[in-house]
């Protein structure tokens, strides 16, 4: 059984390898301008060239910080916000409808607005990529207090649990699927945000290099940089699918 | 009872207005007693007067035009090639194996990071923003189709197997209409996404559309303006997302709902 | 397990023997009592004009027909509803919300558990309540888990426990909150009657061991009787007390001469005319 999900894993990377072989013949070839489409080979040298020399690191390092913080300080404050407006029925009847109301609106809109209160800074990306995270963990926090099963309401009253026990060992647990689910959604917009402030900004980040790369004609630098970010987002997914599922294990269980 | 229903909702509606009318009251009170003069910020009432002025010179509805068009046909595009993807990988276990790291490469890159590609290649317009746009709608349409393929009851194929359908019928009659509910909320939440990206790209650097209008505010230091399109986006997306939960509960009524959280 | 039991009940005998709860010569004060109770609920009379004293170490059953105010009259003893009128009161003073000397079982041992707490964590939980420091929790916990017949099951969770286990582990937790009375809502309802003949017969020696007043609600005839010291079955809409029955069995019961016992019989005979005079 386990062997033939190697065999399967190996077939597939063998697939991945035939379309990169692919993609070099289409470049080798020049069906495409090497102006647009570098081949991989290329891609690949300036990745290491970039590694080498440090400039690459520095950009990702940058775009990872920016992501990073901005994606913190929308946990923290969405969840505490999540935790306040959930756990409270009144809170819940005059607040969420707005919040609804807003949830689709395209986040990046607030961006320009960023822009006109704190100017083309790093202080502005930290706003915008925290402003944009903040929603989906915000929203689900507070999806998950109020679908806190009541039962363990009555058993946290029969026990007479302190309000600040019962936010900590029932609700914020009982709530940490839909967090985390949350947290993740989040993770992706905050790198989406990053990559875009970055542009518009001019910050120090991935999003700048890919664009100078662009204005430049230098293709196979922003291949390096467009991979880069994209194992950017694998990594970070992959991070945050090991702690839901360390976090989660009494859930596998239950399924 | 209806009418005591109906109460409750009107109640509850009173108290979702509350906050809003609330902040903006206050707002606009503020704004007249300090004679704001701000980048950034402005009266509520004068937001509307901006808005009201965009619509009279109709650029906020050519921008909205812009915006739209290039959303949905990049939703289209995307939409397509997802589903396709989808109902193959779906229905065939030895294709989605194979794919697999494939498509676990490509999906996790930003949408937002082809955007300089999409430039170099494409340059400013509407071709650009469409790509990026389907590129970004490819990722959820394909994930949800193929999990809907997959939950097709099997009794159903049995049935589509032995009246020895033809493959392209057996997709056309069967799957699809099977998978369709599912298939719908897929298509939903890509719509959100695809006017998220459209508005970004345009935001970014793309010259057209209502990104570029608030942008465009901005830079003329028009607070009013830029709010006015901030508001107006609001709108649309809200709107498109009421549109969207409407049709989906008329065409499949309240239980495709239900699928949301996969 | 099932020696361990024995040994206990054996030891118990004489404990248990005394425990034979005598209503009219019974103790002066109840430790729950209700006086003249209503409860009205979204404009609906749940329980009208109660008026009930649970003696402390009885063994008191519920019955009823569906919806007659059963749980509703537990959720009263537990402090989890307020009477509309009239007074429930514990060691004479009056409930005004839950305690942590009276302990619930739930029906719905799934709902009651935390799912992310092993069963050690789930019994844990009410040793944080009650403020024991993390030091001494260990040792009680694996006694508390030994005690209701789960030794060894301390790192599960749950979902990863039978239902009759899962009821077990929301015993030990309310066993851990060192009640004086326990409240049990058709505790066994939703297990097979093999696990529940079990579970009955560890209830009875676990309560024999710690003296505990017991109000059991059950919609089990044949369990009210076995399990009883004294059985009420409540008349429906609104609910208030139809028959009061002291069952006169002697203890230790045991699962096959008790139920076979002719004053069993004639018990199960008085109640079962009852209910099914309320259905009509």
């Amino acid at each position: 059984m386990k062997t033939t999900g190697i065999l399967w894993r190996l077939a597939s990377f063998a697939v991945a390898a035939g379309f990169v072989a692919l993609w070099q013949l289409i470049a080798n070839f020049k069906l495409v301008s090497p102006v647009f489409l570098p081949g991989p080979d290329r891609a690949w040298a300036s990745l290491v060239r970039g590694f080498s020399s440090g400039d690459l690191l520095a950009k990702l390092a940058g775009t990872v910080e920016h992501m990073a913080y901005g994606w913190l300080a929308a946990s923290i404050a969405g969840i505490a916000l999540g935790a306040v407006i959930g756990s409270s029925p009144r809170m819940r009847t005059y607040v969420a409808p707005s919040l609804e109301f807003l949830r689709p609106l395209p986040v990046s809109a607030i961006i320009p607005v960023a822009i006109a209160m704190l100017g083309l800074t790093q202080a502005m990306a930290l706003f915008v990529i925290a402003f944009g995270a903040i929603w989906p963990i915000m929203l689900a926090t507070i999806h998950g207090f109020a679908a806190v099963e009541p039962r363990l309401y009555e058993v946290a009253r029969s026990l007479q649990m302190s309000k600040l026990a019962v936010i900590f060992k029932i609700a914020l647990p009982s709530a940490s699927p839909d967090i985390l689910a949350g947290m993740r959604l989040s993770l992706t917009v905050a790198l989406i945000l990053a990559v875009v402030c970055e542009i518009l900004a001019g910050l120090d980040g991935l999003g700048h290099w890919v664009l100078l790369s662009a204005r430049a004609f230098r293709s196979a630098d922003l291949f390096a940089g467009v991979i880069l970010l994209g194992v950017t987002g694998y990594v970070t997914s992959v991070a945050m699918s090991l702690a839901e599922h360390r976090l989660l294990a009494w859930q596998a269980s239950q399924r | 009872m209806s009418d005591n229903t109906a109460k409750n909702t009107a109640k509850h509606t009173a108290k979702a207005l509350v906050l809003p009318v609330a902040l903006l009251v206050a707002f606009e009170v503020w704004a007249r007693a300090t004679h704001l003069q701000s980048d950034s910020l402005a009266a509520p009432s004068d937001v509307v007067r901006a808005l009201a002025e965009a619509f009279a010179d109709f650029s906020i509805l050519i921008a909205t035009r812009d915006t739209l068009f290039s959303a949905f046909t990049g939703l289209a595009i995307g939409s397509i090639i997802g589903l396709a993807l989808g109902i193959a990988f779906g229905l065939s276990n030895t294709l989605n194996r194979l794919m697999e790291v494939t498509v676990e490469a490509i999906r996790p890159i930003p949408s937002i990071a082809l955007l300089p590609i999409a430039l170099i290649a494409l340059g400013f317009g509407y071709r650009m923003e469409i790509v990026i746009v389907a590129f970004a709608c490819v990722w959820p349409i394909l994930i949800l189709s193929r999990a809907a393929v997959r939950s097709i009851e099997p009794r159903l194929m049995e049935v589509s197997r032995a009246l020895r359908l033809p493959a392209a019928q057996r997709v056309w009659k069967i799957i699809i209409p099977a998978a369709l509910p599912r298939i719908f909320v897929a298509f939903r939440l890509s719509a959100g996404i695809a006017l998220i990206v459209a508005v970004t790209v345009e935001i970014a650097i793309n010259p057209i559309g209502l990104g570029a209008g608030i942008m465009l505010a901005q830079q003329a230091l028009r607070a009013d303006l830029m709010l006015a399109y901030l508001v107006w986006i609001g709108v649309i997306g809200y709107a498109l997302n009421i549109v969207l939960v409407v049709a989906q509960r008329r065409l499949f009524g309240r239980a495709a709902l239900s699928g949301d959280s996969a | 397990m099932k020696a361990q039991v024995k040994a206990q009940v054996k030891a118990q005998g004489t404990a248990n023997a005394q425990r034979q709860f005598d209503p009219v010569a019974g103790h002066p004060t109840p430790q729950v009592a209700f006086a003249d109770v209503t409860l009205d609920l979204g404009g609906k009379t749940i329980i009208e004009n109660l008026s009930l004293g649970v003696q402390p170490a009885e063994f008191l059953c519920i019955v009823g027909a569906s919806g007659c105010g059963k749980t509703t009259a537990l959720r009263l003893a537990a402090g989890l509803y307020q009477p509309t009128r009239g007074k429930v009161t514990f060691d004479g003073q009056p409930m005004r919300e839950p305690r942590r000397e009276i302990a619930i079982v739930f029906q719905d041992y799934g709902k009651a558990l935390l799912p992310w707490r092993t069963a050690a964590g789930n019994v844990s939980l009410a040793l944080e309540a009650g403020g024991m420091p993390a030091a001494e929790r260990p040792a009680r916990i694996e006694e508390l888990l030994r005690t209701v017949g789960l030794p060894g099951h301390a790192g599960k969770y749950p979902a990863e426990m039978s239902g009759g286990m899962q009821q077990r582990l929301q015993i030990a937790r309310c066993l851990a909150q060192e009640p004086k009375t326990l409240l049990m809502d058709e505790p066994f309802g939703a297990l097979d009657a093999m696990t529940r003949q079990g579970l009955q017969d560890e209830v009875l020696s676990l309560v024999a061991a710690s003296g505990v007043t017991v109000i059991f609600v059950t919609h089990d005839l044949d369990e009210a009787i076995y399990l009883g010291d004294r059985v009420i079955g409540l008349l429906p809409h609104p609910g208030r007390i139809g028959i009061e029955l002291p069952v006169n069995l002697p203890r230790p019961r045991d699962q096959l001469s008790t139920r076979e016992h002719p004053e069993f019989l004639r018990l199960r005979r008085q109640l079962f005319d009852f209910i099914k005079a309320t259905e009509q």
